[in-house]
């Protein structure tokens, strides 16, 4: 069996005297996707942080393929990308721009990284977008730039913190296909995402998590229907949160 | 090398932002001219001995504010899109992202320096010794604004990545840059006196600075990403009580179930 491309064992985070994540066990697997499921304020953000090297866990051991990582380092980062809730792109920059800077800092580092085009285009953006400040863009199109900018670099590990987010119905397929594809080139995927039906199409296991820890998981296993089934059984037990977007589900 | 490319990449995406509004360049430069008018409406009317004292007080105080003022709002431009963890998760030496801002910080400070030192030199007839040793007056604006860019950066950084804490950069910066600032005032008061040992204030100051910026580089990524765990906590070493004010982590926690081979009901 492959090397788990990440892996967190008895991984516990607090802010003050709020814990966030208590004895988290997870494992992400290249040529897999994985969706995280959790009401607001259950440590998914947190939990990407972690995974990302942006913050250090307070107990608990991180590997990153393959190797313990008590720091995330440059190599470590080089073959990984993360997208945020926040598009965190250069509103004064155009889109060009901002993947042309993320780019030329990968190529000072001897990293390769795919034309920007090419991969907005797979994404649904045009290339005449591209010369415009980002701070024009729409929050969909921002999210594109975004998610662009994280492909481009062919990362083993994607990570991604609700990456449906202000996509239209089109960009939610593209999307999803481009993840899809992704994980048949081998890269191993996290998503966290409110939309039930997009999870349920991509994910070959989903994993509620509540409370800081990883409650339960059910994985597709070749049966697809017996998967929707069992996420959806997963996906009720998540607390009622009145600011939630669960509308999207099955409850 | 990879390195200094990488911080330039950075300070050339600054600098490219910066020349779109002109932001940070005119709050910083519309503020020293106000300075200079509220210096020249309070002290004009002193007597010139009194101006030598209170010239290295004016400039450094200028600098002070207009130092924090700047690297607040490089440092909002950040937070504001979060942009600032999109260069911390990039596979970039992390202290790039240090040289560029203090390099930003630093240009900003020596712009509002040309305004602000042959304002002073205008101003009070005292400040003529400004303008007799050109040279020597830039290496001192420089050296002051470097260390102050060096402390300032690191804290700003650091309190840009949480939130809502600009408040605490006056109350953390101003304290910590007091031997910088004060240093640069000793410094200024030699060069207004003609003092022969200007050169070894000089070479005092640079000494401090590079004191200083090797410090900020040694923290700067701990500051801003946390130092990993210590072992025993990584390990979880088994029976250890978590301090007293502090709720377990490990304890308690819920057990996964696996429901792939479940049938849901």
């Amino acid at each position: 069996m492959s090397e788990a491309a990440a892996a967190l064992r008895g991984v516990a985070q607090r802010f003050g005297r709020k814990v966030v994540l208590r004895n988290l066990e997870l494992e992400l697997r290249p040529g897999t996707i994985v969706g995280l499921v959790g009401a607001n304020g259950s440590g998914k953000t947190t939990l990407f942080s972690i995974l990302s090297g942006l913050l250090q866990p307070d107990a608990g051991e991180r590997r990153l393929f393959g190797h313990a990582a008590d720091e995330v380092d440059a190599p470590a980062r080089a073959r990984l990308a993360y997208v945020a809730h926040a598009t965190q792109l250069y509103g004064a920059l155009s889109a060009r721009e901002n993947l042309r800077l993320f780019a030329d800092l990968r190529a000072a580092a001897g990293l390769s990284t795919r034309p920007a085009d090419e991969v907005l285009l797979e994404l649904g953006l045009s290339p005449e977008a591209l010369g415009r400040p980002v701070a024009t863009f729409s929050r969909g199109m921002a999210q594109r730039v975004a998610l662009a900018r994280a492909l481009a670099a062919r990362p083993e590990l994607l990570l991604l913190d609700e990456p449906f987010t202000a996509l239209d119905a089109a960009g939610r397929g593209m999307l999803s296909r481009v993840l899809l594809d992704e994980r048949s080139r081998g890269a191993a995927v996290l998503l966290s995402s409110h939309d039930f039906d997009a999870l349920i199409q991509i994910c070959d296991r989903i994993v509620l998590l509540e409370g800081g820890a990883l409650l339960r998981s059910t994985s597709h296993n070749g049966d697809r229907e017996g998967f929707r089934r069992r996420a959806a059984a997963l996906w009720h037990d998540l607390p009622a949160d009145p600011g939630d977007t669960m509308a999207d589900g099955p409850r | 090398m990879r390195l200094l490319r990488q911080a330039l990449l950075l300070l050339r995406s600054e600098l490219r932002q910066e020349l779109r509004d002109f932001e940070l360049l005119l709050t910083a430069g519309f503020f020293t001219v106000v300075l200079l008018a509220m210096f020249y409406l309070s002290f004009a009317s002193l007597q010139a001995r009194a101006h030598l004292s209170a010239l290295p007080g004016l400039m450094w105080l200028t600098v002070a504010f207009v130092g924090v003022l700047t690297l607040t709002r490089i440092f909002d431009r950040e937070r504001e899109a979060d942009t600032l963890r999109a260069l911390l998760a990039a596979p970039i030496d992390r202290l790039a992202i240090y040289l560029a801002k203090s390099a930003m910080a630093l240009t900003v400070l020596m712009i509002c320096c040309a305004v602000l030192v042959p304002g002073l030199w205008l101003i009070f007839p005292a400040g003529q010794a400004f303008a007799e040793s050109p040279g020597q007056t830039a290496l001192l604006a420089f050296l002051g604004c470097a260390g102050y860019v060096a402390i300032g950066t690191l804290f700003a950084a650091g309190l840009a990545t949480g939130a809502g804490k600009n408040t605490l950069l006056f109350i953390i910066l101003y304290p910590l840059t007091t031997p910088v600032l004060m240093y640069a005032l000793v410094t200024t008061r030699a060069l207004l006196d003609h003092d022969p040992a200007l050169p070894d204030h000089l070479a005092r100051m640079f000494m401090l600075d590079v004191i200083l910026f090797a410090a900020a580089s040694l923290l700067f990524e701990t500051v801003l990403v946390g130092a990993p765990a210590r072992r025993s906590e990584r390990a979880g070493r088994p029976g250890q009580r978590p301090p007293r004010d502090r709720p377990p982590l490990a304890s308690d926690a819920p057990v996964h179930r696996d429901m792939s081979r479940e049938t849901s009901s």
